[in-house]
């Protein structure tokens, strides 16, 4: 085709473009896929029954804040390797609060518990599904990520990959928070960490091949 | 209307508002830019130089909502391009980026410089110790008359009838060696 042509057919499409449209365009495939994640929750896994009574409790909120804390900062990440010229990753460092805190926390508690019970306490009653399902759940995030990246524009495809992958995570665990009943902090620092980075991993294998445009 | 930054952005700028025709003259501007662009960088037929800068016109367009107006509009403008490129280049085995290009030309050519350079050093090892060395300062290693004459520690003339005498000796050396 000729280019002069080329132009003056894609003139003819020129909606207006809101000033952050970028992060509005991943928030809406986040949205969307998270809410396919949790309607998958309460068909196949179940919501916890005691989830009204458990949401007044500090278990609850602790598992809540440190997964939704390592969403924003994957989403951080996200936004900046959405645009092609996103050289310098800034902000990755977010990333180490919740951990660090969580582990804090992890610490003090099995401080307060004798070493007998450590092991019951780490593995709990779900550690060999757990990390499997917070993937899983990720899937459904990922793929509307995919969708709001048709219209951005990654240059670097494995980390924004990556960053994609650690966003579905962290968004699937806070998820799976609403069937999963375990308590510890080391059980989430663990398995619900292991789940996300599985998704993160997942995202940087396919990231390359997903994401090019 | 010269394609800089300032008008650049400014119709950017307007065709995010929704301003069409901004976006027209946008595109339009671009076209010469990106050509210059991948002219530059690699090496191929016309008609694949026109596919990137289309490919690249309609990524500017279906993407332009990741420029963010605050920041440099060629900067934005560039990056797009050069992924453009490198995906290019992965896909279409035909166009070569000359940068790639040259490295391989390196590569070819040292083989037989290298081989050129050890004759003649063959050849110098037959004459006279400061025929040869002279020989090498002045049309090996470029140094003027002069500077060869201070390196050398002996006098211009003395140079100049080293260069000469030994260049004579090698001549008839490799005339006599070719009969």
């Amino acid at each position: 085709m000729n280019t002069e042509d080329l132009i003056a057919q894609l003139s003819q499409d020129v909606p207006p473009v809101r000033r952050r449209a970028v992060g509005r365009r991943l928030a809406i495939g986040i949205a969307l896929g998270s809410l396919v994640s949790a309607v998958l929750v309460a068909l196949v896994l179940g919501i916890r029954p005691d989830l009204g009574l458990a949401m007044r409790g500090a278990t609850f909120w602790m598992k809540w804040s440190y997964t939704f804390s390592l969403a924003i900062a994957a989403v951080v990440m996200v936004v900046q390797l959405a645009r092609p010229d996103s050289a310098r990753l800034r902000w990755t460092w977010l990333l180490a609060i919740p951990v660090t805190l969580l582990a804090v926390l992890g610490i003090a508690e099995l401080a307060r518990t004798p070493p007998a019970e450590w092991l019951a306490m780490w593995l709990g009653n779900s550690w060999m599904v757990c990390p499997w399902l917070v993937l899983a759940l990720a899937m459904p995030i990922f793929i509307g990520l995919l969708w709001s990246f048709r219209r951005l524009a990654p240059t670097r495809l494995r980390a924004a990959g990556a960053a994609a992958g650690l966003a579905a995570g962290a968004f699937a665990a806070m998820v799976y928070c609403i069937h999963c009943p375990e308590v510890s902090a080391i059980f989430v620092l663990t398995w619900y960490s292991l789940g996300i980075l599985l998704a993160a991993s997942l995202g940087a294998l396919l990231g390359p091949r997903l994401l090019r445009w | 209307m010269r394609a800089d930054e300032d008008v650049l952005h400014g119709l950017m700028v307007d065709g995010l508002g929704g301003d069409a025709a901004a976006h027209a003259a946008l595109l339009r501007l671009l076209v010469p830019v990106l050509r210059g662009f991948y002219r530059r960088r690699a090496n191929g037929a016309d008609d694949d130089i026109e596919d990137l800068v289309q490919e690249t016109l309609i990524a500017v367009h279906v993407r332009r909502a990741t420029y963010d107006r605050e920041r440099a509009f060629t900067a934005w403008l560039f990056a797009i391009a050069r992924y453009k490129m490198v995906d290019h280049f992965r896909r279409v085995r035909r166009l070569h980026p000359i940068e790639g290009l040259e490295e391989v030309l390196l590569a070819e050519d040292f083989e037989p410089a290298a081989a050129a350079r050890l004759d003649v050093e063959e050849l110098l090892a037959i004459l006279p110790t400061k025929q040869a060395d002279m020989i090498r300062a002045t049309r090996l290693n470029g140094l003027s008359v002069a500077e060869a004459a201070k390196a050398g520690g002996i006098g211009e003339s003395d140079v100049k009838v080293s260069v000469h005498r030994g260049l004579k000796a090698l001549m008839a050396r490799i005339q006599g060696g070719a009969r």
